[in-house]
């Protein structure tokens, strides 16, 4: 939580101990929705990491240590996106001329996919589950992480309480506040 | 929320209840409890409604989490200042 008296102590400061636990997720699903590739957002999101550490000096504190984090993320994706653009040049030519068997065929293909979600849903849904994330950055580590096991990772009660140390109950009042402040946090956007 | 307790369940305990029922926790006898509670409690009936509204929203998100060795591969590339996740 974020302390509102000491704001330029706690404010855009890097601290990169700390960026995995914090940003992995939101970074993984930043990417993933523009890769499509688990492997290749893993590999991208390595680089930013690295990227970012080896140019702490041009952070000039005035977005936060995320944002900043983005920006370089964002690079990283166009980066990502030319290189497989020019292996992909040759591949674009060679498309598959129907042969008379299955002449006609992609136009059922075509009429198939309508019955996929559209891509305006799709990209809400994505901003969703970063507004989410978003939210749950706000609060405390412990909350939010055991929040997103048992809610994120569906892992089972007994599991969570055991890594953690606590009781069922004490398990079940970190959710509530978790839940709570997420709804509240949600509200205005998305209830 | 109100202190009264109605039929038995306090709002508390029903708000606990209904935060179980959202991971499919709660047994029968805690959401009968918990629906006769409803029936008479309009902050829990609101809470109750907003958490399910909640549960939906988080489903909707499909959230990928990051795994815990990803996480561990991402720290060690920090350290060793290597990038490739593919060995």
């Amino acid at each position: 939580m974020r302390d509102s008296n000491h704001p330029k102590m706690e404010e855009n400061q890097l601290d990169p101990e700390k960026w995995v636990d914090r940003y992995s997720d939101y970074l993984f699903n930043y990417t993933i929705v523009r890769v499509n590739d688990r492997e290749v957002a893993n590999d991208i999101i390595s680089e930013t990491f690295l990227a970012g550490l080896n140019s702490m000096k041009n952070f000039k504190g005035e977005a936060s240590e995320r944002t900043w984090l983005i920006s370089i993320l964002k690079r990283k994706i166009i980066d990502h996106y030319r290189k497989s653009n020019s292996n992909k040049g040759q591949a674009e030519v060679k498309m598959n001329f129907p042969d008379s068997d299955n002449e006609g065929d992609w136009l059922e293909e075509r009429v198939a996919d309508l019955s996929d979600m559209t891509a305006e849903d799709q990209m809400e849904n994505r901003e969703l589950g970063l507004a989410i994330l978003d939210c749950l950055d706000q609060l405390n580590e412990k909350q939010a992480k055991i929040f997103k096991m048992k809610t994120i990772d569906g892992l089972d009660t007994e599991t969570i309480c055991n890594e953690f140390n606590i009781s069922p109950s004490n398990l079940w009042v970190i959710i509530h506040r978790a839940r709570t402040s997420l709804a509240k946090c949600l509200e205005k956007n998305w209830f | 929320m109100k202190g009264i307790s109605i039929m038995k369940l306090s709002c508390r305990e029903a708000a606990s209840v209904c935060n179980k029922a959202e991971y499919k926790e709660a047994n029968l006898r805690e959401k009968l409890r918990l629906k006769l509670h409803l029936f008479f409690c309009k902050t829990c009936k609101d809470y109750y409604q907003n958490n399910r509204k909640l549960t939906g929203l988080i489903k909707k998100a499909d959230i990928k989490p990051c795994s815990a060795e990803q996480k561990e591969i991402f720290k060690q590339h920090m350290k060793n200042g290597n990038s490739k996740t593919t060995e």
